[in-house]
């Protein structure tokens, strides 16, 4: 049966999804660093 | 605690700006989704018409219509604009329009970002473009003409072109990167109530690899590209072998990125063929589970197999013989794929509708792609065919073949869903035969000019290879104008025709045939349950 979406379960999922999103930013800058000053 | 059961219409930021105002401030994944893929329609016709001057040039031996720089000049802007601006665009448009819709979301995670995403996009085609425009009025010499590789020590003695170049591919980078993690995070949290991972949609899982692939590869090549800024500018040596650096570490780090990017361009299109063939088969996909192991060992062959692209740079021994078994074990993984998508077909009731064809005929110029791409990955074969048009033809079976023909594919499979009309049947069969037709005609002679030695990236060759070039010409004429036929097919979808049910197809299986066509503003107000 279809239910609606309690604003607090979708306000939940996107709070989750800003702390993974910051979580993947950070990997990424990393990563770009890393790149950055790689030397042979 | 308060829910969502408004009528979509009634919700108070249901009230969106229009005109203009309302593309620029969208946050709605169906608005961005068209965003992009718009966009790429029109960076896809931008790059064509710069390739028909190169094959306008190339239809006989000698310098007929512009100087070699120029020409130089135009491949690399070719391969950049259709790579970065268009397609990449296009598979993020799928992206935006279907993932909220396949998992019972009402819309990506993280909205603006969404559409900051987007709208990175045309200053970064503005300036890949600019240096063109600049050169007529007197400044500077034209755009990059480094081919879209900015190999060094070569693109450290560039023109300017070579900073705009770099500057668009930082931006483009950057939206790539915030539209993966949107992508990430909008399947890992705003999934339907019981569909688990192992539940998603193919498509879905295709796309999740490849933002994954986007968020590893994407800061090397920024990494890459700012060392090489660096040496332009600012005194640093990191390419420069007179100053104790290694041109051939900007090869490493290039591609590094480059080839994922070949699996960034490919997996969301074989994430959308399992739909496409199970619906015109009426039957189920074969092989889910296969599939999805599939994706995942090519995302992660993906980023240990780079230096296949430069074997003949003078690599030790060693490195040879394993990069070359690891680029053909991704004919494994790889081959699971053909066979699950041919398993699907098989004993279907299988009818050919325009979707069908583009899917079919993946299937089979994709193949050559596969087969050519083994001949290259063999180290003593390679020195061979190296920087051959063997290669041309090869990477265009893959990406034209493989990337642009599954686009279609989607267009034409989803098109109805996103309208709510039906196209016309009769010119999408006619636009896929003169796409098929002319696509072999332009690169098939392109096979034999590389086993002959001709090389790439040259405006003039030996009289030796004139006919082929000149059949390849008129291919890529009729391949590019026919392409007209694509834009005005989905342009007078858009404006009207045939109304659709809900289910366009009558045997699609998933989420996003349960909702109307054109889907409502708001997707999913009720959530769905997986059972």
């Amino acid at each position: 049966m279809p239910q609606t979406i309690p604003e607090a379960d979708l306000e939940r999922r996107r709070a989750a999804s800003r702390r993974l999103g910051w979580l993947l930013g950070a990997v990424v800058m990393a990563i770009y660093l890393i790149g950055l000053f790689i030397k042979r | 605690m308060s829910t969502l059961t408004h009528p979509a219409d009634q919700l108070p930021h249901d009230h969106h700006p229009s005109g203009l105002l309302r593309w620029l401030t969208t946050t709605n994944h169906k608005d961005i989704g068209t965003m992009y893929m718009t966009f790429a329609l029109i960076m896809f016709f931008v790059g064509g018409l710069m390739i028909l001057a190169v094959r306008a040039e190339l239809f006989q031996p000698g310098l007929q219509l512009m100087r070699p720089e120029f020409f130089n000049q135009l491949i690399g802007v070719h391969a950049l604009v259709m790579i970065f601006a268009a397609l990449m665009p296009a598979a993020t448009g799928f992206a935006n329009w279907m993932i909220p819709l396949m998992i019972g979301a009402p819309d990506m995670a993280l909205p603006r970002l969404n559409n900051w995403g987007f709208w990175l996009l045309p200053p970064a085609a503005i300036l890949l473009t600019l240096p063109f425009t600049l050169a007529l009025f007197g400044i500077g010499d034209g755009a990059i003409a480094t081919g879209w590789t900015f190999y060094a020590p070569l693109s450290v003695q560039g023109g300017m072109g070579v900073d705009f170049a770099i500057l668009a591919v930082h931006i483009l980078g950057i939206s790539s990167i915030m539209g993966s993690i949107n992508i990430i995070v909008t399947i890992f949290n705003m999934r339907a109530p019981g569909m688990t991972m192992m539940k998603l949609p193919l498509f879905c899982w295709g796309w999740l690899i490849t933002a994954f692939l986007l968020i590893a590869t994407l800061p090397v090549l920024a990494g890459a590209v700012t060392m090489l800024l660096t040496d332009r500018h600012f005194g640093t040596h990191f390419f420069d072998a007179a100053g104790g650096g290694d041109p051939i570490l900007f090869q490493h780090l290039f591609w590094f990125f480059g080839h994922p990017e070949v699996y960034i361009l490919l997996l969301p299109v074989w994430g959308l063929m399992p739909h496409v063939l199970s619906t015109f088969s009426r039957k189920p996909t074969y092989g889910y589970k296969a599939q999805v192991y599939s994706f995942i060992a090519i995302g992660l062959l993906s980023v240990i197999v780079w230096a296949h692209h430069f074997f003949t740079a003078g690599l030790p021994v060693p490195a040879l013989i394993y990069f070359m078994f690891s680029t053909m074990a991704i004919s494994l993984p790889l081959a699971v794929l053909f066979f699950c998508w041919i398993a699907t077909m098989w004993k279907g009731a299988m009818t050919f509708e325009t979707p069908m064809l583009f899917a079919v005929g993946f299937i089979v110029l994709f193949g050559i792609a596969g087969l050519t791409g083994l001949v290259l990955a063999d180290v003593a074969a390679d020195a061979q065919y190296h920087h051959s048009y063997f290669v041309v033809a090869h990477f265009h079976y893959a990406l034209f073949a493989g990337g642009i023909m599954g686009v279609m594919t989607g267009v034409y499979y989803w098109l109805p869903k996103w309208t709510g009309h039906m196209y016309s049947e009769k010119l999408g069969k006619l636009h896929f035969w003169l796409t098929v037709l002319s696509f072999n005609l332009t690169f098939i002679p392109q096979f034999f000019l590389g086993l002959a030695g001709m090389p790439r990236r040259i405006p003039d060759y030996a009289l030796q290879f004139a006919e082929f070039n000149a059949i390849s010409t008129v291919g890529a004429f009729i391949l590019g104008f026919s392409q007209l036929l694509f834009a005005w097919n989905i342009w007078s979808c858009v404006r009207g025709g045939p109304k659709v049910d809900s289910r366009v197809w009558e045997g699609a299986e998933g989420l996003e045939w349960e909702l109307s066509s054109p889907p409502p503003h708001h997707s999913w107000e009720t959530q769905p349950v997986i059972k």
